[in-house]
């Protein structure tokens, strides 16, 4: 897929939204903070909202471009939207509901057909029910289904999730993977919620107040966020000022409280030596002394201030001189016996150690 | 009850139904354009419909009088080139039971239109419906209730009309008069009994389109 999304600024309080991005899919995550624009811009693809200026075109199709006065209307533009209340209409049934968009069966594509939809999110009990009477999981499940029976050539899901508590979530993230598998509709999905993200995203563009702060694959956004407050979103849990104090070898030495880190990237801050430093919290592993030669440019004697657990594993807090977060499994934690106060060796890869400028 | 009087009866119910036919697709249209659409001159608009639901009913039924009448800017064009006469026949009665039910009906089917969320209709549109598919599956069967409501509730304001009638078609019986008119009538005149029976009746038309009203916004919220 690509959807080119040229010049578009919409004037939202208290900003405007500016986006001049091309998406390639097959799952965009659109990421960022409440209120930043980013249902407004699924309002904008799906023709719900018009732009004072906006060029919206999905592979070789122009959808908007008010350069030339062309608008094409919501209901030709065969876009799934899933908003954010699912918007399931309440005096029909889930079948009629169901039913709402489908396409006629004949020279349809099968794929698409009622009874395989309902199949892959598995409603067939639910159809004869009334809207009204679902859970949140199932009316969710009844919204997806919904928006794919009109078999459409993009999906927009805003937040879908978001209503829905932790264990449910987890329920619902196997049938969105499942959607994209089978169905291999590009998707833009808007979410905050970065384990959605890691399950489902490809690429992902970081929208803050209406901007776009970063776009790109999925890793690479994560490994290099390219802003304070891209990194700081995705939660990186080690992100600290530094000041670089030597540079060749293809690798900076950067001085962060009392400790002195080896990274590997030079490019983004070659005009400053103020920068930032992330370090995400399963990239550090942990190790009981300090003996040998090994491959890890960083070293770092360090002492273990709390242990928490999150998830299956445990989050480590330690000091080494400035305050440092890792990830270990369980297992991990209760063979080395690590308990607050013990002195540990915190080994981190140089190209893991990830550089902003200040 | 004298024949007389089952004609009046019938006579009240006929035209106030018929008025209540006649506002419906104004109605409708006119409360779906000030719920959902933004447009010059709305506010005005808005005001001039209220009207006769605040000002004397006597002095919105002069005003009709002075536009159709025969000498009226209405009323005198009609006469003159049609030779269709309005006030002091039946249809000056209807006219005024449409200009006083009008706003009523209105009123509530504005707010109908207002309770029906948008997002449902731009979900509609983007799984293909256009306007008149969307305003017909969706909007129009979420906002039944409140529009029969309110259809109830002009039929309801029809009956008991009785300021703009009497100034705009007089009280001519078997021809222009209406069951408030008539119990007024009785009552100057000292047919007690009479004006007692032509009471029970309107309390009962009154109950049955009030009661049936709220049984519709009361099976609305369930």
């Amino acid at each position: 897929m690509s959807l080119l999304l040229r010049n578009v600024a919409l004037p939202l309080t208290p900003f405007v939204l500016e986006v001049d991005a091309e998406l390639h899919g097959p799952v965009t995550v659109i990421f960022g903070p409440s209120g930043s624009g980013k249902t407004s811009l699924l309002d904008l693809v799906a023709g719900l909202r018009q732009a004072p200026s906006a060029t919206i075109q999905l592979d070789d199709c122009v959808l908007t471009d008010t350069s030339r006065g062309l608008l094409v209307p919501t209901r030709s533009r065969s876009i799934g939207y899933v908003p954010q209340d699912l918007a399931l209409f309440p005096h029909l049934s889930v079948r009629q509901n169901l039913r709402y968009g489908s396409k006629p069966a004949a020279g349809g594509d099968p794929l698409f057909s009622f009874d395989h939809v309902v199949e892959v999110l598995e409603i067939q009990p639910l159809v004869q029910r009334r809207v009204t009477e679902l859970s949140g999981g199932e009316q969710q499940r009844v919204a997806l289904a919904r928006a794919l029976l009109a078999s459409p050539r993009l999906l927009l899901l805003d937040e879908p999730l978001a209503s829905l508590d932790l264990n449910l979530k987890s329920r619902i993230i196997p049938y969105l993977a499942r959607i994209r598998d089978e169905f291999r509709i590009p998707t833009l999905y808007v979410t905050h919620d970065r384990h959605e993200l890691l399950a489902l995203a490809d690429e992902m563009m970081v929208l803050v107040n209406g901007k776009v702060a970063q776009i790109g694959p999925l890793r690479e956004v994560f490994n290099r966020p390219a802003s304070l407050a891209v990194a700081g979103l995705l939660t990186i849990e080690t992100l600290q000022a530094g000041r670089i104090v030597k540079t060749g070898d293809a690798l900076v030495t950067v001085s962060v409280g009392s400790a002195l880190l080896v990274s590997a990237e030079q490019a983004p801050v070659a005009n400053t030596a103020e920068v930032y430093i992330c370090i995400r919290a399963e990239d550090v592993i942990l190790l009981r002394g300090a003996d040998g030669p090994g491959s890890a440019r960083n070293r770092l004697p360090g002492t273990i201030r709390s242990l928490a657990p999150e998830g299956p594993q445990i989050r480590v807090e330690l000091d080494c001189g400035f305050a440092l977060t890792a990830l270990v499994t369980k297992q991990a934690c209760e063979e080395m016996a690590l308990k607050p106060g013990d002195i540990v060796t915190a080994l981190i890869k140089a190209p893991h150690i990830h550089l902003i400028p200040r | 009850m004298e024949s007389g009087e089952w004609h009046l009866v019938w006579f009240t119910v006929w035209v106030s139904f018929l008025s209540t036919l006649l506002i419906f697709p104004f109605g409708l249209a006119l409360s779906w354009l000030l719920a959902r659409r933004k447009w010059p001159g709305k506010s005005i608009v808005e005001t001039i419909i209220s009207l006769p639901l605040v000002m004397p009913p006597v002095a919105t039924g002069l005003i009709l009088l002075k536009l159709l009448g025969r000498r009226g800017p209405i009323g005198g064009y009609l006469h003159d080139h049609l030779d269709f006469d309005i006030v002091f026949t039946w249809r000056a009665v209807l006219v005024a039971l449409c200009v006083m039910s009008f706003p009523l009906f209105v009123l509530f089917a504005r707010v109908a239109f207002e309770e029906v969320n948008p997002r449902l209709e731009q979900i509609a549109r983007t799984l293909g419906a256009g306007n008149l598919r969307v305003f017909c599956t969706i909007t129009l069967p979420l906002a039944s209730r409140g529009i029969v409501g309110g259809m109830l509730l002009a039929f309801a304001r029809a009956l008991g009309e009785f300021g703009a009638t009497i100034m705009v078609a007089g009280n001519i019986p078997g021809r222009t008069s209406t069951l408030s008119l008539a119990i007024f009538q009785s009552v100057q005149l000292g047919h007690d009994p009479t004006a007692f029976r032509l009471l029970g009746i309107s309390v009962v038309l009154a109950f049955a389109a009030v009661w049936s009203s709220q049984w519709l916004v009361r099976s609305k919220r369930r």
